[in-house]
């Protein structure tokens, strides 16, 4: 019965941290986003709050635990409630395989790629019962989008994950982190541009971000899958929603960026600039593109990345076949 | 194809040799959380299964089955297969439960369709009459099989999976393919009237 006391210990305080992650990052990107977005349309974005406005993030978050669950008729009861939390938890998951550093990883497992992106699916799966359960036409809409968004755009990110794999002939996210050097032009950014080019508009479309933000398109849908949600229903949805970026922006840090390794000293402090890096750069394109129409989010995927990602995997395993 | 006959039956032999040094010794206390774990996917196949056949509502029936998904994933996971339990979870719950939702959405759900009905009798005898079936075929080789199973090296890792698939497991591979096509084959054959103006009216 001892044997696995220690794993246990060792994944229970691995959630804790992870729970921590996910809220604090909640905070800092509601901030990061607000204050840049006011940047890029010129105004000063939260100031009142605290100095430069940092505290409108918890105001913000006090705000929505104290607020009402407000609940419509009609709707079904078990899986309105359950689709929130569906979105919240297995995001936990998704953060085990990460290695954060050399010998910091929550629960490393071979084929850790492929376990981030099973769990993944369960994500679709609550936006689909959050808009179904709530019977209401503007939630269905936005459930309908997003399945067939997050659908299409999971093949090419899928097809840029596996270019990387072969490459580093495992599914293991620290041998493929140990497979780059330190320095930028050792990372597989260099081997692989249009696979991370591939991924990072991917990643996009997967987070149901602007510019491809359509299951919440609020000018047409109301607020999309969440239209019925308020008070920590909502804030989970939300929760989730950063904390999914922020997970994508951890596996492209560590496919594409050289994961933890760095420039003098390895360590979580490089995959943590990294993936805010990259976070900055999705709250960056959410202000300054506009979202594009439906057809055109779903003729971007299937006319051009998947193709392109299908020729890049082609061209991976034969150069794959020729060189070595 | 000569080699590859060869090779699959080279491969064969070498298994039955290797059988004995793959077991790894376990350690004190394993079995029981084995046999707990194993419980607790039992139910959830067997609960989730239910709810799949008995609700009155077919997204909360799609609901049924996922969880009988995680279960049956989590079988894997006892069998040694970590990457065939993710896959299980890939497949099934990321993709063929999201495009059964999909389809849910897209046709018209009423609350007085078929699924909201008690079924009839000799649908119900019909329906038994086939679960029974694969049980009927399979039950004597599970019964009498258990060694041959056993004496297989786990399928640990992908490699390991995809090396077998092109070579000892060709066969079986491209059986499954079959069933595969068959099935689209009658899906079409169900969703096709002929005659009717809009071709695909079934929806």
């Amino acid at each position: 019965m001892f044997l696995s006391l220690a794993i246990v210990a060792q994944i229970i305080v691995a959630v804790l941290l992870i729970i921590a992650l996910m809220v604090g990052n909640a905070v800092v990107m509601v901030y990061m986003e607000r204050k840049v977005a006011g940047f890029i349309q010129r105004r000063p974005g939260p100031y009142e709050v605290g100095p430069y406005g940092t505290l409108q993030a918890i105001c913000d978050s006090m705000k929505l635990l104290a607020k009402q669950l407000y609940r419509p008729g009609n709707v079904d009861l078990i899986l309105y409630y359950l689709a929130p939390i569906l979105a919240f938890f297995p995001v936990l998951l998704l953060y085990l395989p990460i290695p954060f550093g050399p010998y910091l990883t929550a629960l490393p497992v071979g084929d850790g790629v492929i376990l981030i992106l099973a769990f993944a699916g369960l994500g679709v799966l609550s936006n689909l019962l959050a808009g179904w359960s709530s019977n209401n036409k503007y939630s269905l809409l936005g459930a309908a989008r997003a399945v067939s968004q997050t659908v299409a755009y999971e093949i090419p990110m899928i097809l840029a994950l596996l270019a990387v794999v072969f490459l580093s002939g495992s599914t293991d996210l620290k041998v493929v982190t140990d497979q780059q050097g330190p320095w930028p032009w050792q990372w597989n950014i260099v081997l692989q541009p249009l696979a991370f080019f591939i991924y990072l508009v991917s990643l996009v479309g997967e987070t149901n971000r602007a510019p491809f933000d359509l299951p919440e398109a609020e000018s047409e849908l109301a607020a999309g899958f969440h239209t019925e949600y308020s008070g920590m229903g909502f804030a989970l949805f939300f929760l989730s929603e950063y904390a999914n970026m922020l997970l994508v922006s951890f596996v492209a840090a560590v496919f594409f960026l050289g994961g933890y390794k760095g420039p003098i000293a390895d360590g979580f402090w490089w995959i943590f600039i990294k993936a805010y890096a990259l976070m900055f750069f999705m709250v960056w394109i959410r202000w300054t593109f506009p979202r594009v129409r439906f057809d055109q989010l779903l003729n971007i995927n299937w006319k051009w990345l998947l193709p392109l990602g299908l020729f890049n995997l082609w061209l991976t395993a034969a150069v794959i076949k020729v060189a070595f | 194809m000569n080699d590859v006959l060869d090779q699959f039956f080279h491969s064969l032999g070498h298994l039955f040799d290797e059988a004995e040094t793959c077991l790894t010794p376990y350690l004190p206390g394993q079995e029981f959380v084995a046999l707990l774990a194993f419980a607790f996917y039992v139910l959830l196949i067997v609960s989730g299964g239910l709810v799949a056949v008995l609700a009155r509502n077919l997204v909360r029936a799609t609901l049924g089955l996922i969880v009988t998904f995680f279960g049956v994933a989590g079988m894997y996971l006892l069998l040694a297969s970590p990457f065939l339990a993710l896959m299980q979870l890939l497949i099934y719950v990321g993709a063929v439960c999201v495009l059964i939702f999909f389809a849910i959405m897209l046709t018209k759900n009423t609350s007085d369709g078929d699924e909201a009905k008690f079924p009839k009798i000799s649908n119900l005898i019909l329906a038994f009459l086939a679960a029974l079936g694969p049980l009927v075929v399979a039950g004597p080789l599970i019964y009498q099989g258990t060694k041959a199973i056993t004496t297989r090296k786990p399928v640990d890792s992908g490699a390991n999976l995809g090396e077998g698939l092109l070579s000892i497991d060709l066969l079986p591979f491209e059986l499954i393919s079959i069933v595969l096509l068959v099935a689209m084959a009658g899906a079409v054959f169900l969703a096709y009237r002929p005659g009717s103006k809009e071709g695909s009216a079934a929806l």
